[in-house]
């Protein structure tokens, strides 16, 4: 990034430097610690001028038009005042700027601006969700004159219980016009589906979206609302903001780690324990800035479901009967000291470090090594070499840089990395997109210029879709300097390159390949090793990352199910429910042990069951796609009897002799820190740090509408790759793996990812579980016909261990030869990687609806 | 019923597609059509201008809302406008206004029932000099020293006869109005 | 007035119909142009410079200055004539557009030539589709003849006209709120700067001119008689001739061309012949439609020049010279509160002091006007209608301050004629304190 230049400006009488072209109203706040009120104006978005809250007077320096001196009076440099007030938004700050927010012009302006929002606003914060934390209360109480000249019968009566769609309520009265709610979907996520409707004080925030209102980042538009117009569903009527304690903690759901504050109160409905009453962005702009998605937001119910697993099982003849830890502990002694080293794990990526730690440490003290990340995706390792390097913000990507995102949804399968990936492009960074089908991320990349209704000038885009053939995405991206040397050279010689793999269409063979091909085309450019550049992968769930820095391996994996253990581990994870395949080697396992939230397919065939607390039960870290080790706080009262996962296993060790159970997950990340040099002797003390980050979210306007996004929890520490820490990586050899093929009549099965579905942690979420897709399987219509299937049939879809019944899809944008399985839709466990499958018709379209 | 498609609308809109680098600047000329097609601006124009300027129809929505001339509800076949704004009112404007409302027998912004005109007042038309003056489906209607009663009974009736009657009548009112410029 | 000349009008004076090209071109039509397309871009800038014109949009900025804004480097530009006439009380532009159209197209080629602009839109406010319909049959003459399109009159320069409607909202008659409508945006206003001439600020992002019709009818004369011809008419600051609409309480109202230098009283009492009614007098005169500031019609006024420099002399503005007249059977009162409604009924709701402004003052003249109001109402008016002047961000909200302020300043007994003398006071309703 280019020096920018400084420009002195004068506020209030006193100078300050500040980087030329910054917002005026930023400059402000950051350099001169003065908080000019603004309602409109947001920092991650273009000023408006709307409210006219902002007013200051603003004056030039006069310089002599000849000699550029700056012309002096009285011993003073001489000012031209504009006759005036300004909008403070609406400037930049230049050389020679001055401006005055303190004199009684300034007062008047704003204690007028105050007083015309007032007239129309119905004054009813007691019964207000955004009481306690609203900026048009607060700016009230700092610049609005205590009375009100209005007559109260002249007020507009509006409605006030408007839903925009299943999730987000508008209360028309409170609206202050800000349009803060449609640009924030115009501008940052390109989809400008609100707008204001009719003119002057008719003027109301309207969609005509069908379905409603519900992007995947509409929860947003509730926190940014400056007033409470906007609620959500989910929190709307459920708690006083100052009720509520903000517990810093991490989305558990994917690789971004969006750093949230789970708002909770100790609540009768909870048994008078602490429950999560709402899920709100906590800011860390170098990883979600201050946005969250709706699945970060919404699905948090699932911490309190009654479903949950709540005592730990042991398998009593047929039947799992509770039982309490000081008999399960014991009993499960036994079964591992028996097991004479016949051991193993499968991990998931919700198991936090400490709980991998535990694990790790169990099973070296029975003498194995066998720790297997149960994941979709491989080749993760690579990540510890040439992940994006330490310092990487992709919100800082633009102009000259270049991103690639291969083999994924990004949408579906990270939201956040999906919203940063198109910023990025709007500032003006290359986006490549290539998968074998397209998707919405490919559509943005393909655009050439983006239109923001707000804004004049449209933005040209740069980028590029490509299609290729369906599970080739290694071979693609392995022979791309020969069969595209265009695009190679643009990712390759772009001034920083960051590729986001996934996995779709792809078994661990070819993860793998896609991963080492990823690595190479980074070695070959010089990516690697520097901040905003390297690599990042879609690892499900918040720590995929994690697995690999503590040792679980897809191989691993794959070597268990080759020649499965007697004792089996599974750490959050169910591979039964997961793979419809694992049923015939899990059979061989004797002894199943399963550390779960949910009684889950797996718990069916489990020895053991056993509760492990969610993420906001306990304590505990996650490592986030870009290596961030990331706290998390305890928040919510625990569910029955259920323990966190390194606990239990701390106390099975104590058992077996093990050691002393450690008594905190600080003590555990301690030990963890000592003994793997990847972590740099971290501490839980050096990830709560945080400084004071820009924007600054603080100060008595709440800037951005809200209080929770106060980060008090910590910023996290990236972990360096070896790049970073000097080892040059070399390039290794991609072993492309032979491209599945589907049988005879039968059609390649490629599983899918939707960002919501029916898997345990959704369904709780009442909220989410209407918007999930009804199950389906998309195909092409050339293979449709040739199938007899006509788009809305309900087809039987089968394959190897199972088989699922959904409706299809039917269109051109599937590829020939192939059928689309979106995971966790159907009832029946459906295929976990790429496998052949026949499709056939079972009902006509008529008889679905 | 439909726009796209529509053999009669189908050089118009290529023509207004093609006067802008944007596709969306079309978006006010296309709604006029979608009103004429459809009599108000339903959510079907919405819908089909929307895919014609490649905009969201919620943002073609708002356009219609903001813009007095597309009507958001269905109107009777004749929509009567009475300029009531200060230079008509100053030549009896508001008593015109509502006699006719009084002799169409509706209230502001109201249907008769056969359908046939909906009448309300509106802002400034630029026919100032021939106050008070009227709009009929965006026709000026303006008469030699300014509209009375007896000129909209008159409009009333032919209007109810039929279209052309209608026509030719304004057409007549008009050209006297403009013999009389010409001659100034 | 057998002697004045007539501009805009110049029909009247050779008594030919200029609707047709034809006729148009007989009588100097094209001249303009040909001289325009013969000059340098620069040259053309400085003929209109120094003629002394200024926008007839309201505003009154000279023209040449503005087209002298537009960046030379920037190599698409686009030039856009403001049709919208839309403030009460206007309705000349529409008589150039239907009875001297050439003139306005040919004014519009010669200052897209000089910005070096190759397109150019027409906004007409929606009700005049008839009118635009008529333009674009013009065009299409015109395009016959090689005077519009590719390579006009064979100079190598290209320019495409084309027409717009707008749908009923007279704020699109500002001009950044009307290139908002013209991309098919609301017609919302813009934050300035940047400002239309600038890039990032006009039509599309590119550098952009808007002027008003009546504006750029004036061009084609200048550009064949001369920058000093022109100059040599009106008055000191305000060269030219204008068109001034007459309406209210005047006998003849109507639309009349007259040099700045003229009166009102020349223009309202010896050609719109005095008060309509018999043994009525002039009260009032708004004479830049509902936006401008009202004045006393007196003798001080009516002996007053209608130029830019000496209506600001009497406390008001020329404006678009929208004369609206009012007889002394007018309660002032019960014209601010008309005024007021329309600026309610088209503020355009983006910023907080005209939306609210606009919508609080009609409720408070009207309970006024309902005789339920106390002299405190008027003094809050007065202060609300100050508070909103100044902090909006369109002249809108000015404009609809003006009615309030004049009206109280001018006029202050015809409102304290309704409001209780023993000054019932609006109790101040206490503002419940945020979060209780
Ligand atoms: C609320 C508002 C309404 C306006 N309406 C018109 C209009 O109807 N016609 C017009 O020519 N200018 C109108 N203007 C002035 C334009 O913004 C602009 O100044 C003008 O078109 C410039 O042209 P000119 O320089 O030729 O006067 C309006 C301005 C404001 C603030
Ligand atoms: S709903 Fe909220 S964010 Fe949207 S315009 Fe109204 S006040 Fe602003
Ligand atoms: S106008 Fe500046 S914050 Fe709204």
């Amino acid at each position: 990034m280019a020096e920018t230049k400084l420009v002195t400006i004068t506020i209030d009488g006193k100078a300050y430097q500040v980087p030329a072209g910054s917002n005026l109203v930023d400059a402000a706040k950051w350099h001169a610690d003065n908080d000019i009120p603004v309602f409109c104006y947001h920092p991650k978005m273009a000023p408006v001028g709307m409210c006219r809250m902002c007013v200051v007077e603003l004056g030039m320096v006069e310089k002599d038009r000849a000699t550029g001196e700056v012309i002096m009076e009285n011993g003073q440099p001489k000012v031209r005042w504009m006759p005036k007030l300004q909008t403070a938004c609406t400037q930049v700050a230049t050389d020679g700027m001055v401006v005055r927010t303190d004199t009684d012009k300034v007062k008047a302006g704003r204690e007028s601006v105050i007083e015309f929002l007032l007239t129309s606003h119905p004054l009813d914060c007691p019964i207000c969700d955004k009481g306690g934390e609203c900026p048009l209360q607060n700016l009230t109480m700092a610049h609005g004159n205590g009375v009100s000249r209005m007559n109260f019968a002249d007020k507009l009566k509006l409605d006030k219980h408007v839903p925009l769609g299943d999730l987000i309520y508008l209360d028309e009265e409170r609206c202050i016009q800000c349009a803060r709610c449609i640009r924030f979907q115009d501008e940052i996520v390109g989809d400008d589906v609100l707008a204001f409707h009719e003119r002057g004080r008719r003027l109301q925030i309207i969609t005509k979206s069908d379905p409603g209102f519900d992007t995947y980042f509409s929860g947003n538009t509730t926190d940014i609302c400056p007033v409470g117009a906007l609620t959500t569903a989910d929190f709307r009527f459920g708690a006083r903001p100052w009720e509520l304690t903000d517990v810093p903690s991490i989305c558990p759901h994917d690789a971004a780690g969006t750093n949230i504050s789970l708002s909770t109160r100790l609540d009768r409905d909870f048994g008078g324990r602490a429950m999560i009453k709402r899920v709100m962005p906590r800011q860390n702009e170098a990883v979600n800035e201050i946005w969250i998605s709706d699945r970060t937001r919404f699905v948090h119910h699932f911490t309190r479901s009654d479903d949950r697993l709540q005592s730990p099982m042991v398998r009593r003849g047929e039947r799992l009967s509770p039982t309490v830890w000081n008999e399960a502990i014991p009993a499960l002694a036994e079964v591992l000291k028996a097991a004479n080293g016949d051991v193993a794990v499968l991990a998931g990526g919700g198991a936090s470090n400490e709980d991998l730690w535990e694990l790790r440490q169990l099973l070296k003290g029975l003498g194995s090594e066998r720790l297997g990340a149960w994941t979709t995706h491989s080749g993760a390792e690579l990540l510890l070499e040439v992940g994006v390097g330490k310092g990487s913000n992709l919100g800082t990507l633009g102009k000259g840089d270049a991103i690639l995102v291969v083999a994924s949804d990004l949408e579906e399968e990270v939201p956040m990395w999906y919203l940063r990936v198109k910023q990025a492009q709007d500032r003006g960074a290359f986006l490549a997109v290539a998968n074998h089908r397209p998707t919405r991320l490919a559509e943005i990349a393909s655009q050439t210029e983006r239109k923001v209704a707000s804004q004049t000038e449209r933005k040209p885009l740069v980028g590029k879709s490509v299609l290729y053939e369906a599970g080739k995405a290694a071979h693609w991206l392995n022979d791309l300097a020969n069969s595209d040397p265009e695009l190679y050279n643009t990712l390759k010689d772009a001034q920083n390159l960051v590729i986001i793999a996934g996995a779709e269409g792809l078994d661990w063979d070819g993860g793998r390949a896609l991963m080492q091909a990823a690595a190479n085309l980074l070695i070959a450019g010089g990516h690697v090793g520097k901040p905003n550049n390297g690599l990042m992968a879609t690892l499900p769930e918040a720590n995929g990352m994690g697995l690999q820095y503590l040792g679980y391996t897809t191989q691993n994996a794959l070597d268990i199910i080759k020649n499965p253990p007697s004792v089996l581990i599974t750490a959050q994870c169910d591979p039964l429910g997961d793979d419809p395949t694992a049923g015939s080697w899990m059979s061989k396992v004797n002894t199943l042990i399963t550390l779960t939230l949910f009684p889950d397919d797996t718990t069916q065939r489990a020895a053991f069951a056993l509760p492990v607390q969610s993420f906001a039960e306990r304590d505990g870290t996650f490592i986030n796609g870009e290596r961030r080790v990331q706290r998390f706080y305890t928040a919510q009262g625990p569910m029955g009897d259920a323990l966190p996962l390194w606990e239990i296993i701390a106390r099975l060790r104590e058992r077996l002799g093990q050691g002393r159970a450690k008594v905190s997950a600080a003590a555990v990340m301690l030990e963890l820190s000592n003994h793997l040099p990847s972590f740099n002797g971290i501490r839980y003390k050096d990830l709560a740090q945080v400084e004071r980050q820009y924007p600054d979210v603080g100060g008595k306007d709440l800037y951005y509408g809200g209080t929770a996004y106060q980060n008090k929890g910590g910023l996290g520490v990236q972990l360096p790759t070896t790049a970073d820490n000097g080892s040059a990586p070399t390039t290794g050899t991609v072993n492309l793996p032979e491209v599945k093929q589907a049988k005879k009549g039968e059609l390649l099965l490629i599983p899918t990812v939707r960002l919501y579905n029916r898997s345990h942690i959704m369904r709780p979420s009442a909220l989410i579980a209407n918007r999930v897709a009804k199950p389906f399987a998309a195909l092409n219509n050339a293979d449709a016909k040739k199938l007899g299937i006509k788009h809305g049939d309900r087809v039987e879809v089968r394959f190897n261990g199972g088989q699922a019944t959904v409706t299809a899809q039917v269109s051109d944008s599937t590829p020939q030869g192939v059928v689309f399985v979106p995971r966790y839709l159907a009832d029946t466990p459906t295929p976990m990687v790429i496998t052949s499958a026949s499709v056939v018709k079972v009902s006509d379209a008529v008889a679905v609806q | 019923m439909a726009i796209i498609g529509n053999k009669k609308y189908q050089e118009r809109i290529n023509e207004h597609l093609a006067k802008y680098p944007d596709k969306r600047s079309a978006v006010m000329p296309l709604l006029y059509i979608a009103q004429e097609e459809y009599g108000w601006v339903n959510d079907e124009g919405i819908a089909e201008v929307a895919q014609l300027c490649d905009m969201d129809a919620t943002q073609v929505k708002s356009i219609a809302g903001f813009y007095t001339m597309y009507s958001e509800k269905p109107k009777g076949k004749y929509w009567l406008q009475v300029c009531t704004d200060l230079a008509c009112a100053l030549r009896g404007a508001d008593e015109l206004h509502h006699e006719l409302l009084h002799e169409l027998g509706i209230e502001e912004g109201g249907t008769t029932e056969d359908g046939m005109f909906t009448a309300e007042h509106v802002m400034c038309l630029a026919g100032c000099d021939r106050a008070p003056m009227l709009q009929c489906n965006f026709h000026f209607v303006e008469a030699v020293g300014g509209l009375t009663m007896a000129h909209l009974r008159e409009l009333i009736a032919a209007a109810r006869q039929d279209d052309k009657t209608l026509q030719k009548l304004i057409a007549k009112w008009r050209d006297e109005v403009n013999k009389q410029v010409q001659q100034s | 007035m057998s002697e004045t000349k007539h501009i805009l009008l110049r029909w009247k004076d050779v008594k030919a119909d200029f609707r047709k090209l034809a006729e148009y071109r007989k009588h100097e039509g094209f001249e303009g142009l040909k001289k325009a397309l013969a000059a340098k871009p620069e040259e053309v800038i400085d003929v209109v410079k120094n003629s002394g014109l200024r926008g007839r949009g309201g505003a009154g900025f000279p023209t040449g200055v503005k087209w002298s804004f537009i960046p030379k480097q920037e190599p698409i530009k686009y030039f856009v004539v403001n049709a919208d006439e839309s403030e009460t009380g206007t309705f000349k532009d529409r008589l150039i557009m239907e009875t001297n159209p050439y003139q306005l197209l040919e004014g519009l080629l010669i200052g897209a030539y000089a910005i070096g602009a190759h397109t150019a839109y027409i906004y007409l406010r929606g009700e005049f589709w008839d009118i635009a319909a008529q333009l674009d049959a013009c065009i299409e003459e015109m395009r016959k003849e090689g005077l519009v399109g590719k390579n006009i009159l064979g100079s190598g320069y290209d320019c495409e006209i084309y027409t717009h409607l707008g749908a009923g909202a007279y704020i699109c008659g500002e001009e950044t709120a009307l290139l908002n409508s013209l991309e098919g945006k609301l017609g919302q206003p813009r934050v300035r700067p940047p400002f239309p001439a600038n890039k990032g600020g006009g039509l599309y992002g590119e550098p952009t001119v808007v002027n008003n019709v009546e504006t750029i009818a004036n061009v084609p004369w200048i550009m064949t008689h001369g920058a000093d011809a022109y100059k040599a008419i009106g008055t000191e600051q305000s060269a030219g001739t204008k068109l001034y609409c007459v309406s209210g309480h005047v006998k003849k109202p109507g639309v009349y061309e007259l040099p700045f230098s003229a009166t009102f009283r020349e223009l309202l009492v010896d050609i719109c012949g005095g008060p309509s009614v018999e043994g009525r007098s002039f009260k009032a005169l708004l004479p830049s439609g509902g936006s401008g500031p009202i004045v006393p019609l007196n003798d001080k006024v009516l002996d007053t020049r209608m130029s830019y420099e000496d209506t600001a002399k009497i406390g008001t503005i020329i404006g678009s010279a929208s004369l609206i007249v009012m007889d002394d059977s007018v309660d002032i009162t019960w014209v601010a509160s008309k005024v007021t409604k329309f600026f309610k009924h088209e503020s355009c709701g983006k910023c907080t002091p005209c939306r609210e402004g606009t919508y609080w003052l009609d409720k408070v003249i009207d309970r006024i006007m309902a005789g339920e109001g106390s002299e405190r109402d008027i003094t809050l008016i007065e202060n609300v209608a100050k508070n909103m002047a100044g902090i909006t961000l369109c002249a809108l909200g000015e404009f609809a301050a003006n009615p309030i302020i004049h009206t109280i300043k001018q006029f202050p007994d015809d409102f304290k004629q309704h409001v209780k003398k023993d000054g019932k006071a609006a109790k101040p309703v206490a503002l419940p304190a945020a979060g209780d």
